[in-house]
């Protein structure tokens, strides 16, 4: 039995269940007799006080300078003010309702207003809201505290939400991990158990699972699902991915922290590419320089309607929030071909792959492309962003779509919303698009290699054909030439080359991609500590001369031959 | 009666924390000070509506107080809106 979250992290965790005693008895919401009125007051007053006498206690325990002390101090400020006592104290006496109700009712009000703010972040302090209203529920009840008690052996504490005032007191020795109801990739709490690297799980309706305590319970991270009590082959394969997973992550987790760096000191920008939320979240963690390749298209997967400018805004500057500083960049919608959507009405064609894909979609539906433009832009002036359009095969498609964001900048000037600055830039993935740079290399900030489309482009091989497999491998003398042309002709105009491609992926293509020239390379969330600790292990001067050997090879099997025989 | 009008720069807007620090300036004057933004107004000293008021980047907030102080709290309230992110 299992349900889906989001994770912060990867990896397998077993624990044993332990609720957190945090639910209240449910509330009464009758209305009052008045003689009863006064009595409730004192009780809000009592809960006020209790609440903020166990703050301020965990307020001693914590760094002064720390995220935590910040927001435990705030929910300090927000007991203390006599307008929420004033809000909570009329509706007790002009509703009649009960201490409990009234706070219920406040705080609700505020969240909800909270969340119809235009500014995402902001709108997420919701959550904050509601459990410190929560919160006061419980220490009007007399029972403020979640306190877990002493933690005897590896656990995994369930919770609707957890505030961070109360992570800050958790026995962390024991806590295998966490799963909560609620909470966003942003949530503070999702910050905290990030930063002290105890992998949680969020957004997580475990109640499905009827879970008690003392049940064992396994987060996997990777897949971002709980399951509760595995058994059998399935329990041997989750123990078997934990070990695994432990083995691996000992030896790479070594390089989390490093730069991507050869030995003779040339850096390489190692960056992410990212498809889920659960990705986004580990680039962070994975000592990533960012995402090189945001694959915009999974917010439709399991959609019925296009996602509206906001809330795609809203996935865009989480991203930002999560990535710390680091670079996001953001290829529009890449439908068609095999990437089929349910959302999209997309008529039937001949030959999809050669059909209406990429650009050529959302050139077709302008109004689709501009809201997802829109949302950039603001995006854009939360952080670091670049922006990439896939399939983009002439200067002309690039000219309309450059025109459409200049149409959207205007609208957004006009309607007084913020927006920054994004770095341009296009997939090469045809041998068309290597071709033409040359014209479009002006208009660009960056361009960046797509490997597997390019292969099939080139080769007129279907990659998913099992037929054409061995003979048409990703790596050819002929892909390998159009790389290196569009390395040539970027660099002539300074334009930075990036590769996104699988072949990225694969740890023993690094040496060839790093003597090629490449100062960039994007690679899967999974294989980044891999292929990071593969470039560590190189020297740039051989990596260069392995490269020049691979450009002279006519034959796949010298070009293969070249590779396996570089140690 | 002394008033200022600022814009905010913070990115993420007076979220939670500056608000906080905002709220603790506010609170060691002994005059009331109020904060107007988006047609609604609120004391500089109540964390709880000064969240609602929606300060993000971008929007213009009128400070303004009366009596003893003014002047000062209004200058360093208006201050922390400009600095603070």
């Amino acid at each position: 039995m299992q349900v889906n979250g989001i994770a912060i992290q990867p990896g397998v965790t077993f624990g044993e269940a332990l609720h957190l005693g945090q639910g209240h008895k449910p509330l009464d919401y009758r209305m009052l007799p008045i003689r009863r009125i006064p009595q409730q007051v004192q009780r809000l007053d009592a809960g006020i006080r209790r609440l903020q006498e166990q703050l301020a206690a965990s307020l001693q325990a914590l760094d002064e300078h720390s995220e935590a002390h910040a927001l435990v101090e705030a929910d300090l400020l927000y007991l203390e003010d006599s307008d929420l006592r004033d809000h909570i104290v009329d509706t007790i006496t002009q509703l009649q309702f009960s201490a409990c109700v009234s706070i219920e009712r406040v705080f609700a009000h505020q969240a909800s207003e909270l969340e119809a703010m235009d500014d995402p972040y902001l709108a997420q302090r919701a959550e904050d809201v509601r459990s410190l209203g929560k919160r006061l529920i419980r220490a009007v009840f007399g029972r403020p505290g979640a306190e877990p008690g002493k933690l005897t052996v590896p656990t995994i504490l369930l919770a609707d939400d957890i505030t961070p005032a109360e992570f800050a007191t958790l026995p962390l020795e024991n806590v295998a991990g966490i799963v909560l109801k609620s909470g966003g990739i942003t949530s503070h709490t999702a910050i905290l158990a990030r930063a002290a690297g105890i992998p949680a799980l969020l957004s997580t309706p475990y109640s499905e699972l009827g879970i008690e305590n003392g049940d064992t319970l396994v987060i996997d991270g990777g897949a971002g699902v709980l399951i509760r009590n595995p058994a059998g082959d399935e329990l041997a394969l989750l123990q078997a991915r934990a070990s695994e997973h432990e083995e691996a992550r000992r030896k790479l987790d070594a390089f989390r922290d490093k730069s991507a760096m050869t030995l003779d000191g040339h850096e390489i920008s190692l960056l992410a590419n990212v498809g889920n939320l659960n990705d986004i979240m580990q680039v962070a963690n994975l000592g990533a320089d960012g995402i090189g390749l945001l694959r915009t298209e999974f917010m439709l997967m399991h959609t019925d309607t296009l996602p509206d400018e906001r809330s795609q805004y809203q996935l865009y500057s989480d991203a930002i929030h999560a990535l710390e500083g680091r670079v996001l960049t953001i290829r529009t919608l890449d439908v068609g071909a095999d990437k089929e959507l349910p959302c999209l009405c997309q008529a039937k064609e001949e030959n999809p792959a050669l059909g209406m894909r990429g650009i050529r979609y959302t050139l077709a539906n302008p109004a689709l492309l501009k809201t997802q433009l829109r949302a950039v832009l603001r995006a854009a002036n939360l952080g670091q962003v670049r922006l990439m359009f896939p399939m983009v095969n002439q200067v002309e498609e690039l000219d309309a779509v450059l025109a459409l964001l200049e149409e959207c900048r205007r609208e957004l000037d006009d309607e007084e919303k913020g927006f920054g600055d994004v770095s341009l830039g296009i997939v090469v993935e045809t041998p068309a698009a290597v071709l033409n740079l040359p014209a479009m290399l002006p208009l660009l900030d960056f361009v960046s290699i797509g490997t597997n489309d390019l292969t099939q482009y080139a080769m007129a091989a279907d990659r998913g054909n099992p037929c054409l497999a061995r003979d048409y491998p990703s790596l050819s003398p002929a892909i390998l030439r159009l790389i290196s042309m569009t390395l040539q002709s970027a660099r002539s105009q300074q334009v930075k080359v990036s590769l996104c491609g699988e072949m990225g992926s694969d740890p023993r293509l690094v040496p060839l991609l790093i003597g090629l020239g490449f100062d960039e390379i994007s690679v899967n969330v999974g294989a980044l500590l891999e292929v990071k600790a593969a470039i560590c292990a190189q020297d740039f001067r051989r990596c260069s001369q392995l490269a020049g050997q691979a450009l002279m090879a006519d034959r796949l099997s010298e070009l293969t031959d070249c590779i396996s025989r570089y140690k | 009666m002394y008033e200022k009008t600022v814009i905010i720069t913070a990115p993420h807007g007076i979220h939670t924390r500056p608000a906080a620090l905002l709220v603790k300036e506010a609170k060691s004057f002994d005059c009331d000070v109020l904060v107007e933004c988006n047609g609604k107004q609120a004391s500089a000293k109540s964390l709880f509506k000064l969240q609602t008021l929606g300060l993000y980047q971008g929007v213009s907030v009128r400070v303004f107080a009366q009596g003893p102080q003014a002047e000062e709290a209004v200058e360093k309230v208006s201050a922390l809106l400009i600095t603070l992110s």
